[in-house]
């Protein structure tokens, strides 16, 4: 199987599905001439051309808004957006249109488009580069959410998603770019509501959204060697659909569950995951579930600031901890 | 599907074991049909279902004890309840959950259906004294813990919690199941043996639930009440001269505590504080003249009721008492006839105790206790020494409702229809 980097495995799967579908086109800040602020569209504008690989101004609502369009009538837009913080300037292109069209004509249209942007924090972009939104999306009936960790899913993923009649959030993460991993040669599309699970144990479950799925397997290793613990570590891959079946046969199986994510606490990921665990699993909890967030905080610029307002293994390991004994 | 809950069979009562299933899970029942064997803090009955069903799950087992108002069974309609759709409100992208379980189901209740059995007003209890809040303490269980407990029929309330804040968690019932085994109900008082010491070998005996009650009840009224004690000598020749031509007649005979009985249930009708109680800042005065008689049985002491015992004529006191008798000896005696009594009297006569004291059964104003019917030397009316019957009765007062007074007059009252018995036969 070949090693790629994450950003490489993005490229390969815009690649693939623009060889494969005419329709399918990439716009975006900087996406065409400079190949993507993370280089994840290089080389496609020197093989399909302007015409398919467009920069635009930095001016989010219309970019999506462009994109929405463009999908209404038939085409496959993969819209990039620099990062998650700047796709607030386009909620209302987002909210009210991509995901609300196909409900507002009966169906009738469908917003065939992917939004692709990095987020979560680790190098230095200060509060307005570096925060983890995937909870803003996942309440937005109508949106898909995919948060891929690993290379392999950036573009089984990514592929689906294209491939998808639905809008979907495609929610990168910056620091996973240069992340290497196996991915499957000529693997196809992957599918959305599948979790995986990366490391199977059976006294407590151990659920990371997005990066803190890696930070979560460390943990786990953490867990068996210095505490005996075995966990399950789970990585749900896409948040809406939710594989809400992988999670409870685990909870079933551990009676434990811990929530790991880097965005805040209130109104969060793993609020809205604790909260179905417990009304599908509740006579199998032998602990509250835990979550693993980010600070309630902006993100700080400060190194050793930005470093302690996203989860680490030894937090994970302590919420962990706390579902068995008083820590 | 409607829930069956743990019923409050008596005022007192907080949680109650099952004794004993009379239906299986599938078995098709009816309205008024009893369902259960239950023992509560003062008696064991059987427990009639309220609704027409099919007994869907019988959540507890066996030897379960669950406080007043925890499920104890589903019943559902028909054959095989339904399962109900409130996924609805879940995100539509989930995949769609499988119930495999059935206690997932959402009950369904029809708003008539769980209702629990209420008292009756009229026989509004005199034990009632109890605050009516579940009493007692949550036990700190997790959710498994507790679905667990059910099922393998470990008692919750007798494990140590090793989870986080003391919380009982799987692995401790699990290690109850394996060590406990079953828990046989309090039937059985389970006995241990400890290590010998200066007192030798000690055994240790697990209280019943009526031991319990009692032990409780005991220790508050003696606590609670400030008592005190009046003494009268009664001539009962006159009664035994009644007793022996109503011997002739009547089938049973009426017992001298029978005759007690009536003499202190018209007295009551004319002291209405004896037949009162104090509680929480008030007097309470009733209508009803209602007696208990203390029987020992059952390994504790119960108090049944002899209801209007001032309405009844001698005869039918008499058959009431042998009849509540029978059944407190025989352990079946029921709530309702444990409860609603006014005013109590305790007889210890037979084991030829001359007089006692007792403790009052509270909320209850006062308590009359009986000694041993004895042939004694006593100065007629001219001075001459004679053999009379004679008897001790002991009226024990709560001071908050009854006064030395109060209590004498009552007292007197009583001797006086015990000496001039011919009002008891009417």
């Amino acid at each position: 199987m070949p090693t790629m980097r994450y950003r490489e495995a993005l490229n390969e799967a815009l690649r693939e599905e623009m060889q494969a579908d005419e329709s399918v086109f990439v716009m975006g800040e900087d996406v065409g001439v400079f190949q993507g602020a993370f280089k994840v569209t290089k080389g496609l504008l020197e093989e399909f051309g302007e015409r398919r690989v467009r920069d635009t101004p930095i001016s989010e609502n219309t970019i999506v808004g462009m994109g929405v369009g463009a999908a209404m009538v038939g085409l496959r837009p993969v819209v990039e957006l620099m990062t998650v913080n700047f796709s607030l300037l386009a909620m209302d292109q987002i909210v009210n249109h991509a995901a609300a069209v196909g409900y507002m004509f009966g169906g009738q249209v469908s917003v065939p488009m992917v939004i692709r942007m990095p987020g979560g924090a680790g190098h230095q972009l200060g509060p307005t580069h570096s925060h983890s939104f995937e909870a803003w999306y996942l309440h937005v009936p109508g949106l898909l959410v995919a948060v891929p960790s690993t290379p392999a899913d950036a573009k089984g993923l990514l592929k689906a998603a294209i491939q998808d009649d639905n809008p979907v959030i495609f929610i990168e993460h910056e620091t996973l770019y240069g992340q290497k991993g196996e991915v499957p040669e000529n693997g196809g599309a992957s599918r959305f509501g599948e979790a995986a699970i990366r490391r199977e144990g059976d006294d407590v479950t151990v659920v990371g959204i997005s990066r803190m799925a890696i930070t979560a397997e460390k943990a786990a290793e953490t867990l068996a060697s210095e505490h005996e613990i075995d966990a399950e570590v789970i990585d749900p891959r896409t948040l809406r659909p939710l594989d809400m079946d992988t999670i409870v046969e685990s909870v079933k199986k551990t009676n434990r569950a811990v929530i790991v994510e880097e965005g805040w606490p209130h109104g969060g990921v793993g609020a809205n995951l604790a909260a179905l665990i417990q009304e599908q699993a509740f006579d199998w909890l032998d602990a509250p579930v835990m979550r693993v967030t980010g600070a309630d905080v902006p993100m700080p610029y400060s190194k050793p600031l930005e470093q302690a307002a996203f989860p680490h293994e030894e937090h994970v390991v302590q919420a962990a901890l706390s579902t068995f004994r008083d820590t | 599907m409607s829930e069956i809950t743990m019923p409050r069979l008596s005022d007192s009562m907080e949680e109650g074991t099952i004794l004993k299933w009379l239906v299986s899970e599938g078995d098709e029942v009816k309205r008024g049909q009893a369902i259960a064997e239950i023992e509560t803090d003062k008696a064991n009955m059987t427990y009639e279902v309220d609704t027409d069903g099919t007994v869907s799950e019988l959540v507890a087992k066996e030897g379960d004890t669950l406080p007043v108002g925890e499920v104890i069974a589903r019943v559902g309609e028909g054959n095989g309840a339904g399962r109900s759709s409130l996924d609805a409100g879940r995100e539509q992208d989930e995949p769609e959950q499988k119930d495999e379980e059935p206690d997932q189901e959402e009950p369904q209740e029809e708003p008539e259906e769980p209702e629990k059995p209420e008292p009756k007003p009229d026989q509004r209890p005199a034990t009632s004294d109890q605050p009516s809040s579940n009493g007692g303490e949550r036990v700190k269980a997790s959710p498994v813990a507790r679905r667990m407990a059910g099922e393998m029929g470990v008692e919750l309330a007798q494990l140590e919690g090793s989870g986080p804040g003391g919380r009982i968690v799987k692995a401790d019932v699990e290690a109850a199941a394996k060590d406990g085994g079953e828990r046989k109900p309090a039937a059985a008082p389970a006995a241990q043996r400890g290590e010998a010491g200066a007192k030798g070998e000690v055994e240790y005996q697990e209280l019943t639930r009526l031991q319990q009650t009692v032990t409780r009840r005991m220790a508050e009224s003696k606590a609670t009440a400030p008592d005190f004690q009046l003494v009268a000598e009664v001539d009962m020749s006159a009664a035994v001269e009644l007793r022996k031509r109503l011997k002739e007649v009547a089938d049973p005979a009426p017992s001298f505590n029978d005759m007690v009985v009536k003499a202190a249930a018209l007295a009551l009708r004319d002291n209405r504080r004896v037949n009162g109680a104090y509680r929480d800042g008030k007097f309470e005065l009733y209508s009803r003249v209602n007696v208990g008689i203390a029987v020992a049985g059952q390994n504790a002491l119960v108090v049944p009721t002899i209801f209007d015992a001032d309405q009844k004529s001698l005869g039918h006191i008499a058959k009431d008492a042998r009849a509540l008798i029978e059944k407190v000896r025989e352990g079946q005696v029921t709530p309702p006839e444990v409860s609603g009594g006014t005013f109590t009297v305790s007889n210890l006569g037979m084991y030829g105790i001359d007089s006692f004291s007792a403790i009052i059964n509270p909320p209850q104003a006062a308590l009359l206790t009986v000694g041993a019917l004895k042939k004694r030397a006593v100065p007629d009316d001219r001075g001459r020494i004679v053999a009379r019957d004679m008897m001790n009765l002991t009226l024990v007062c709560d001071h908050r409702i009854l006064y030395g007074a109060d209590g004498a007059e009552f007292l007197a009252r009583v001797r006086e229809l015990l000496e001039s018995p011919l009002s008891l036969a009417l």
